[in-house]
Parts: structure tokens; sequence; C-alpha cells
């Protein structure tokens, strides 16, 4: 009995102690709109920004509300201007602007785990 | 000689001639693989070694060579020619800062990643290793997905293998640091991707061994004994069957991430230089502490060990496991910790040498068999690599003081490959000869 009490206890402490596999988020950052392998086109919304509500905190792009939570990353994609792609904010989420959005989950609304704002020259 | 036998040898001579030389050119030229899988496995293969992606110089292969079991140590680092693309930080002057620590990379194999980002790059880094790519195919996937790196989460996008090329080139290949997509490289293709993915899968162990092997060695057997008890030795619960793949109360996990309390160690090498070495967290940003699992065959000649390497030797590392470091951690923790002697510690160790050099000789073997079948090109290429496992059984033997007799053979057939090598005639049979030695090896090593 006390083994199998120990085998239980070794199996609930390692399997705790596993973690799950994420993407690596770092250099996702420098990968343009529409480029993520695997990704884009798949898991993300490509389109233009339709709305954006900032007491809710959300986003409405290709016809799709998607929450903006802390822990969402918001990158600034310079590459057509041919800059260094930029940590962006909730401010940098304007009407008009296109975006890509990485959805974690098909919850209503959806939370984004990251957007891309393409940024054109002024 | 009459005038007509003159004359006819006079026509036939330069016919042969030209044939001997047509026949010679020929078997010279790589033949394109037909198996559309070989294809994209020899299109990847090219890519890995040769494509810059219009970077700053660097490919896949210049920290995953092949020649040095897909990755990089001190030893193999110091026989790199000064403008060598790994070493793009000491000439090109864009790269100069937070790019790469020089020193820590001649001195101890460590490459910078900017893991959990990239907007303090002078102070938010990594100082890695790097992982060998081999037996990836069993060696990556969980129920959580795949995990890829020494995290576990390495590549961008869906986090697959085939989206790792895509991360590596954005943090390797740089030309600047601004890292603009376009400009300071080019990002692979859909295509190469695929390839690329084919690749570093065809690399390596395709299967998982099933242990116990009949070992004939007393210490490498006994060493087998104390890693498959789960009361003593304890490194099966994590590398099944010397893998990488963790089986947790009779179910396969897959491959799992740990922290086994690596950061902990003290005295690590890279630390003792003064050199700026922030902590490693792991997985996640920020991270949750753990590393990922990787597969134990291949381990004893590809040290250093563990993500920050840590420790140099195969006996090292399974020490590791015997220390306060280790016993301390979560995962020390939940196994209720690991108490070894020093002779049971060099039995592990001499086991994992073993099973290492019996992969070496399977894979000498292989690139023996195939050279047989290849033309002259293609075969020289398979020697090559023939040479290289050769190499590194014999090495990774005679560091250990295991099997004189299967090294006095292995010697031998790496004696008669070299030959092979050199051979216009009798390639095929100096290279049948040098499997014959191969074989002799691994009879000495473990019942058929």
């Amino acid at each position: 009995m006390r083994t199998l009490f120990l085998g239980i206890g070794l199996i609930t402490t390692l399997l705790c102690s596993m973690s799950y596999a994420h993407g690596q988020k770092a250099t996702e950052r420098y990968i343009p709109i529409g480029q993520s392998p695997g990704i884009s086109n798949k898991y993300t919304y490509i389109g233009v920004i339709e709305a954006i509500d900032p007491q809710q905190r959300t986003v409405t792009a290709a016809g799709h509300t998607v929450q903006i939570t802390d822990e969402t990353r918001i990158w600034l994609d310079r590459s057509l201007q041919k800059l260094s792609n930029q940590k962006g904010s909730f401010d940098d989420l304007q009407k008009g602007r296109k975006v890509e959005i990485k959805y974690t989950d098909t919850t209503q609304p959806q939370v984004a785990q990251w957007v891309k704002v393409q940024v054109t020259a002024p | 000689m009459s005038n007509r036998t003159h004359c006819t040898w006079r026509v036939i001579s330069p016919g042969l001639g030209l044939l001997t030389l047509l026949l010679l050119v020929s078997s010279c030229q790589p033949v394109a693989p037909t198996d559309p899988q070989e294809a994209l496995i020899a299109k990847g293969r090219d890519i890995f070694f040769n494509e810059t992606f219009n970077g700053n110089g660097r490919t896949c292969g210049s920290c995953h060579r092949e020649e040095n079991n897909f990755t990089i140590d001190p030893a193999f680092i110091a026989t790199l020619p000064p403008n060598d693309p790994l070493f793009v930080a000491e000439f090109n002057p864009e790269l100069k800062e937070n790019f790469e620590n020089p020193r820590l990379m001649r001195e101890f194999g460590l490459i910078l990643e900017n893991q959990d980002g990239f907007d303090d790059l002078a102070n938010n880094f990594n100082m890695r290793g790097v992982p060998h790519v081999l037996a990836q195919r069993t060696s990556i996937e969980s129920p959580q997905g795949p995990r890829t790196g020494w995290s576990g989460d390495g590549a961008p996008g869906d986090g697959t293998l085939r989206s790792f090329a895509t991360g590596a080139v954005i943090q390797h290949f740089t030309k600047t640091l601004n890292r603009v997509a376009g400009v300071d490289f080019r990002l692979p293709t859909e295509e190469e991707l695929d390839a690329l993915e084919a690749f570093q899968l065809s690399l390596g162990r395709q299967q998982e061994l099933q242990l116990p092997l009949p070992l004939k060695g007393t210490v490498a057997r006994r060493g087998q004994e104390l890693f498959l008890d789960d009361t003593l030795g304890k490194c099966n619960i994590c590398h099944s069957n010397a893998g990488a793949n963790a089986v947790i109360g009779g179910q396969n996990r897959g491959n799992a991430n740990f922290n086994t309390g690596v950061e902990a160690l003290p005295d690590q090498p890279a630390d003792l230089t003064g050199e700026r070495v922030p902590p490693d967290d792991g997985l996640g940003t920020p991270g949750d502490g753990t590393f990922n699992t990787p597969p134990l065959v291949e381990a004893a000649d590809t040290g250093p060990f563990f993500h920050n390497n840590a420790i140099e030797t195969i006996e090292g590392a399974v020490g590791f496991y015997d220390g306060e470091s280790f016993n301390n951690s979560p995962s020390g923790q939940a196994v209720g910790g690991i108490e070894l002697d020093g002779t049971q510690i060099v039995a592990i160790a001499a086991f994992l040498r073993v099973i290492n050099a019996l992969e070496n000789i399977r894979e000498s073997i292989e690139f023996l068999e195939k050279s047989t079948k290849r033309k002259s090109a293609e075969a020289k290429q398979l020697l090559g690599r023939a040479l290289n496992e050769t190499d590194d059984s014999i090495q990774t033997l005679v560091a250990g003081g295991l099997h004189p007799q299967a090294v006095a053979h292995l010697r031998r057939a790496r004696k008669l490959t070299k030959e092979a090598v050199h051979s216009w005639f009798s390639r095929v049979r100096l290279t049948e000869d040098a499997i014959r030695e191969q074989q002799k090896a691994r009879a000495d090593m473990v019942e058929p």
C-alpha cells in the first residue's frame, strides 16, 4: 500500500513538474505579417482593423472580435519600411491598420496571444 | 605486329581512352535521387549546409557540424579558421556587441540566445550549448506538442521542428541587430522548411532502443542494471530506453521538460570567467525553470553536457544526479533523490559509452553499405561520414577504458575505410572488409 501511495505521489509530482510546449515568442516579433510558419492563415486572422473598444479591450478584424489581455504581445511590423519591428501597445491598434492576430482559443470573445500591426510610412 | 593489327589498335586505343575517361567522369557525378522523400532529404541537406538566407554567412551547419555529430564543442571550435562564419561577431562590426560572446564561445562552446526577448540585448540573454540534431525522429514529440531546443520552445510559429529554422535565421543569421526580414536575412520559404525538416528527421537513430541489451562488458552491463533500476539509478524514468521520452506510471509521456537543478550548480565554468552570464529561466517568458530532456544514446560523444555546457565528461554528467543541485531540485525531490557511489556513476557512464559506440557502429555500417551502391563522389562522402562515426566509437570507448578488442577492430575498420576513400579499383572490396571489422567490434560488445 505504501509503495502504491509513493508511486502515485511520484507520478503526480513529476507530472506537475512537466511543462507544456510553446512556440518561441521572441523571434516571432521579427516575422512579417502572414509569414509565421504553420500559423499564418491557419490560426491567425489577417485583415484591417474594423473596430476597437478600449473599454472592453477588444479589437475586430477580418470579421472577428478578439480580446486583448495583459498577456497579449503587440508588435509593430515595420518590415515594409525596412525598419526593425518593435514592441507596441494597445494604442497602436488603430482602425484601418492591417493586423495579424494569433488567437489562443475558440471561446467568445477569443483571446489574442499576439497581434502584429503593420506600420507604413507616415 | 602486322600493319593491319597496328591500324586496328590505332583506332581502338583512343576509343578505349575516351570510354575510360567517360566512365571516370560519369562515376564522379552525383546522381540525383529518384525517390521523392530521398530527393527532399537531399534538398534539405543542401540547404542545411549551404544556404545562408542572405544573412551574415552562417548556415545551419555552422553550429551543427556534420563532422562533429551535428554540434560544436571547444576542441572542435579550436580547429576552425578565424574567418569561419561561426566567429562573425569577431569580424563583423555590426555584430560586435550583444550578438555573441566570443570568449564564452571559444572557451566553452556557448552560443547567445535571446530566448526571453530582444528589448534589452545587453542584459536579457542566455548562453547555451549547441544541441546535436540526431535522433529527432524519436525525441521531440509530446502530448503537449513538439519540443525543440534546450527549453523545448525553440521554434516560432507553430513550435514545430519545421518552423525551427525560421527562428534560427532571425536569431543567428542576421547581418545586423535590427533583424529586418528582407534586409538582414530572408526567411525560409515553405518548401525550404519542408526540406529542412525532412533532412533533420533523417539524421541518426530512427527508432528507440529496446533495453536491456545483452551486453558483454561487465561494468557496462552493471551500468545498464543501475540505469534501469527505478529505485537506484532512476535514469529510465525520464530517459526511457536511454532516449528522450519519459515513461511515468507505465505511461509514455513523450518528450518532457523538467527542472533538474542544473542552473543551481555551483562553479559553472562560464560563471567562473567573470563574464556576464544571466541565469537561464528555461521554458517560456518568464521561464518556469524547466529544460528539455535530450536523448542519451547519442550523449557520450556530444558533450559538454546540459543546456549551459556546465559539465565536460559523461561521468561528470551522471555524477550530477548524485549531487545537491539535482537532489534539491523539483525533479530530484519528485523521484525521492538519487544516491550513487563512484563505481556506480562510472558504471552508468560506461553503459552510456557502450550504447553510444554501438550506435556509431550501426551508423558506420549503414554509411559503408550505402557507399558500395553509390558512384564515386557520393560514395566518398558516405565513407567520410563512416570515418567520423568510427572515430567517435573509438574515442568513446578508449576514454572509458572499455572493450580494447572492439577498439582494435574499429581501428582496422578505420584504416580500411580510409584506404577505400583513396582507392580507384578496390573501393567496394575494402569497404566490405571494413564492414566486417565493424561487425566484429559490435560482436565484442553485445550478444547477437
